[in-house]
């Protein structure tokens, strides 16, 4: 299994074509959605390098479109569009042809945040998962949690 | 540039080979200590030849190798080939869990604005 905290959880699903991150924050699910929803948020947090996004656009409506943009990266947009909001619960959009479901689920004074990518098929999530990784270091992948469980240690 | 795709090429195979699950529960078994093809026969209720060609597939992925005894010629996992594509699955990892690190960070500066 994943050696992450028990606080978060990375899943790739080969057979479903899918990938699910799952986290508990210790905020509300309103808060959660905020953070997801409003660009000034998001913007702030989107990118792992830790600077804010130069660009940041979103269009909160079914078929409005959302636009992230790294700073000093221009080449490397995330872009897709909404299919689905239900404010404080889930946020559906397609991007790079995949589906992205966030789901924000009350759990006491936290929210249990879960974060899946569904893909057409194993060979498009290799694409999608490319697009997030560094150019250059692999082709595909499996089942992670399996695989991660047949590393020596 | 040969050596990245050497090992794009290397991890290629991994992967492939990785999506049968016989051969990953053969690997999982292998995590634990070598085996023979006789000693992996057993637990997967598996021919020997069915096992020998598991056995090829995940060795020509780099994933085992042939163990020191000659003569019983165990089979163990590859610690290289794994690190490799432990590494790429990783990169993707800290890519996101560094995402949502951030925003559990930002998340405390909102409630900290609130007040």
């Amino acid at each position: 299994m994943l050696k992450a905290d028990s606080n978060a959880r990375l899943v790739i699903d080969r057979t479903a074509h899918c990938i699910r991150l799952e986290r508990r924050f210790n905020a509300s699910p309103a808060q959660v959605f905020e953070a997801w929803t409003k660009p000034e948020h998001l913007a702030c947090w989107w990118d792992p390098s830790g600077q804010p996004l130069a660009v940041c656009e979103i269009d909160l409506r079914p078929g409005g479109t959302f636009t992230f943009v790294p700073n000093g990266r221009p080449d490397a947009p995330f872009a897709g569009t909404y299919l689905e909001i239900v404010p404080f619960e889930r946020l559906t959009f397609e991007a790079f042809g995949a589906i992205g479901r966030v789901l924000f689920d009350e759990d006491g004074e936290s929210t249990r945040l879960s974060v899946e990518i569904q893909c057409r098929s194993a060979e498009h999530l290799q694409q999608f998962l490319q697009s997030g990784v560094d150019e250059g270091t692999s082709r595909t992948l499996d089942n992670l949690v399996t695989y991660i469980g047949a590393r020596a240690r | 540039m040969a050596i990245i795709s050497g090992k794009l090429d290397r991890l290629d195979k991994a992967f492939s080979a990785l999506a049968d699950p016989t051969r990953r529960a053969i690997l999982v078994r292998l995590a634990a200590g070598e085996a023979t093809v006789s000693e992996l026969m057993t637990p997967f209720a598996l021919s020997q030849p069915t096992i020998s060609k598991h056995l090829k597939v995940l060795e020509q992925a780099g994933l085992i190798e042939q163990g020191r005894d000659a003569q019983r010629r165990p089979r163990r996992l590859s610690a290289a080939a794994l690190e490799d594509a432990a590494d790429w699955i990783d990169d993707f990892r800290r890519q996101w869990m560094g995402r949502l690190d951030r925003l559990e960070n930002h998340l405390a500066s909102m409630k900290t604005d609130e007040t």
